[in-house]
């Protein structure tokens, strides 16, 4: 029988074990982590080439939903959603537990903001952005209430393709996923191409 | 007109002789038209003395080895920093308990407990053109063996072509060149040529192509022994097969790919393999070299500095950092933008500028080896399907298990084998061998895939350029080191990419780079 302090110090250092922080140190992932860093780059700081968009920082609560909706086939299902592919394979066999630590691994990790990469009219991006910031705050800090992510430190090429994904239905369209059909509905106030990318050039101006 | 008719004599000697391409080769190589590959010899590195010069290689794959193994010699401070849990990259062998580190769904070989069953999901043949790795084999004694590639009596599949059912390869070329040869003795016969031919011209041509094609003395192809017989022909009268049809033939598909893979230089018979698996060639090297090779340590930056670069890793749980003379870096390049580094503009923008290559291999252990009972030892068949390939191997011939090659699939922008789960791969596979081989998935035991582009620290299999222009435009600035200090390498920066042989030639060109800036620097301040 493990008394209760050992179970505790046990829980301490899975804790620990997942992800190693020292101070200002930087995370260093546990073994069976490391992979996110490999697609997703040191840190994960976003590999444009392998097309594994920055996650530094990101919300834990956000990085368990979306590693859930991957599981589920909300995500990485649709025929359009190629990248998604790769990424539900990869997490398709993480546990309840993994998904918690890796989601803590993810919230920890810290790299440079991501380059700017796209093109877009961020003066006319502002005036469509008002509509997105019911949920998404005004500067794009995000509501965990609303379970809606911030959408600052996010690369702008990403934010773009996950635009495009909830539009053709790529994202948000399987049911269950309730908070993607929000989405989904809410991007018709984007009217095209055009829109996406203003809106996403505002919103890399705003500081994460 | 001169240089017309000196062409035709060229065609007609040429067909004159046996082994005539051979001799067009040898002309060739006289008249200096071919770079000979190699020759291999010593690299001769400067002897940088016992103070030495520190040297980061990252990446334990052949190229770093390599570089480890040639500098060591020449007396520097070596250390090898490799991501993965193992040494080799993408040379690999798997064998029974081994496990793949494929990204988020790791596997664990079920193979027999038995040196002969294995399986080579990099690297699996090596010409006798490749003359680098055949000297490091030979200098690192590292055994090799013949491997048969092409099997003529191996099979050529297509599922809509000649019902659907296997032919043999032998019966396959036999014919398809019996119906050219057929041709060319009409056109031959018609004297339908540009110029005349000359009468004893003609006279050699049409024997050339009688011969070539197997005709008969009326220059018309009935079928031919060279097929393969169908029954008979020791203590009974043989039967040869039926042709299968020139129209068949011209509609089927295995002459669009597969023609020229059988003759591919890099394809070349006789090949060979090193015995018992071919990661006894990274084996060869780790028992040669004395650098530290340390695992599971993941780069996490690369800063050139003025006299040094800096290279910052984790292991075991903590963030290191070695400040080096040179670094030599395998990593593949388009890992590169997700590791903060600060090389300079233009040569990041061609690192940025190399994609993931495709691979994928599955290994199916047999139960019994049921296709020696159809005469194949050895060798490959084609198949229109999506495995595209299925080896036999030429090891253990009449042992009683085997290790086959179920899938082999080179180029695969869809993904296809990617999100499969590794079982659905297995099942995959089997059951497309049950179009080729009677009851071939009711002998499989055991399998393993390999898909590259989803195993860790690799997420590609060789690197590919956008296209040839940026190739062209970035090819050379990739070749030189970036600061004079840090050399990208492996066979991402060769012709040969994802071959063994152009990681050797890749980390040759760049050691001897470095031994020239050695030797231009001790020789300047032996002036001073």
């Amino acid at each position: 029988m493990l008394s209760e302090t050992t179970r505790l110090l046990f829980a301490v250092l899975l804790l620990v074990s997942a992800v190693a922080v020292a101070g200002d140190e930087l995370p260093i992932p546990a073994d069976e982590y490391v992979y996110c860093t490999v697609c997703h780059g040191v840190q994960l700081m976003g590999n444009p080439i392998t097309k594994s968009p920055r996650l530094s920082g990101m919300e834990s609560w956000y990085v368990e939903n979306q590693l859930r909706a991957f599981k589920k086939g909300w995500r990485g299902e649709h025929e359009n959603d190629v990248i998604g592919v790769d990424m539900r394979q990869t997490v398709a066999n993480l546990t309840e537990e993994q998904i918690k630590d890796v989601a803590a691994f993810v919230a920890a990790t810290r790299s440079a903001p991501p380059a700017e990469t796209i093109d877009g009219d961020a003066e006319n991006g502002k005036r469509l952005y008002s509509s997105c910031a019911a949920c998404h705050g005004v500067r794009a800090e995000g509501n965990i209430a609303l379970a809606s992510p911030a959408l600052t430190g996010l690369d702008d090429w990403y934010l773009v393709q996950q635009l495009r994904n909830f539009e053709n239905g790529a994202r948000g369209s399987q049911p269950g996923d309730t908070y993607g059909m929000q989405m989904r509905a809410a991007v018709v106030t984007l009217a095209d191409d055009r829109a996406i990318h203003d809106v996403v050039k505002y919103i890399s101006t705003l500081e994460e | 007109m001169k240089q017309k008719s000196l062409s035709r004599r060229n065609f007609l000697e040429l067909v004159g002789v046996a082994g005539g391409s051979t001799a067009v080769y040898r002309t060739a190589m006289a008249m200096g038209l071919m770079q000979e590959t190699g020759p291999v010899a010593t690299l001769d590195l400067r002897h940088v003395g016992p103070a030495g010069k520190k040297i980061a290689v990252l990446g334990a794959g052949i190229s770093g080895l390599t570089v480890a193994y040639e500098l060591e010699r020449a007396g520097y401070d070596v250390t090898i920093i490799e991501a993965s849990h193992r040494i080799g990259g993408r040379n690999l062998t798997v064998r029974h308990g081994d496990r793949i580190d494929e990204m988020g769904q790791e596997q664990i070989c079920h193979f027999d407990d038995d040196p002969e069953l294995y399986f080579n999901a990099g690297p699996a043949r090596i010409p006798g053109h490749h003359r680098r790795v055949l000297y490091y084999c030979k200098i690192l004694e590292v055994p090799l063996v013949i491997k048969a590639n092409v099997n003529r009596l191996a099979y050529t599949h297509d599922e809509e072509h000649f019902g659907g059912k296997p032919v043999r390869i032998g019966h396959y070329i036999t014919d398809t060149r019996g119906f050219i040869a057929e041709l060319l003795y009409k056109a031959v016969d018609k004297n339908s040529f540009e110029e005349p031919l000359s009468a004893a011209d003609r006279e050699r041509l049409l024997l050339f192509t009688q011969s070539y094609g197997d005709l008969d003395k009326n220059g018309r192809y009935q079928g031919s022994m060279r097929a393969g017989y169908k029954s008979g022909g020791f203590v009974t009268a043989q039967e040869y097969y039926e042709n299968l049809g020139f129209k068949a033939i011209l509609n089927s598909r295995f002459w669009e790919e597969s023609n020229a893979d059988l003759e591919n230089p890099d394809w070349a018979e006789p090949l060979l393999e090193a015995a018992g698996g071919m990661d006894n060639i990274a084996k060869g090297f780790v028992r040669n070299i004395k650098s530290p090779i340390l695992l599971n340590a993941q780069v996490q930056s690369i800063q050139l500095r003025q006299d040094a670069v800096d290279v910052e890793y984790n292991h075991n749980g903590e963030r290191k950092k070695i400040s080096a003379d040179y670094c030599f870096n395998s990593i593949p390049a388009y890992l590169m933008p997700g590791i903060p580094n600060n090389l300079p503009e233009d040569y990041r923008k061609a690192l940025f500028s190399l994609l993931q290559g495709w691979g994928v291999k599955i290994g199916l252990q047999m139960k019994e080896r049921f296709w020696e009972r159809e005469g194949i030892y050895g060798g490959i068949t084609q198949t229109n399907q999506r495995i595209r390939q299925i080896w036999y191997p030429s090891n253990n011939i009449h042992g009683k298990k085997g290790v086959v090659l179920g899938a082999y699939d080179f180029f695969d922008p869809s993904g296809f084998f990617d999100r499969m789960a590794p079982q659905e791969r297995i099942d995959y596979a089997a059951r497309c061998g049950d179009k080729i081989h009677e009851g071939y998935s009711d002998y499989v035991e055991a399998g393993v895939s390999v898909v590259w582009r989803r195993m860790n620290h690799m997420m590609g299999c060789g690197a590919m350029w956008w296209s040839l222009d940026v190739r062209d435009q970035y090819y050379d600035l990739l070749q030189q080191p970036a600061g004079g200090r840090h050399y990208m390498i492996g066979d991402q920066i060769s012709y040969h990419s994802s071959w063994m042989e152009g990681a050797l030639a890749r980390a040759e060109y760049a050691l001897l780079d470095l031994d020239k800036r050695v030797r231009a620097e001790s020789g300047e301040s032996r002036k001073g």
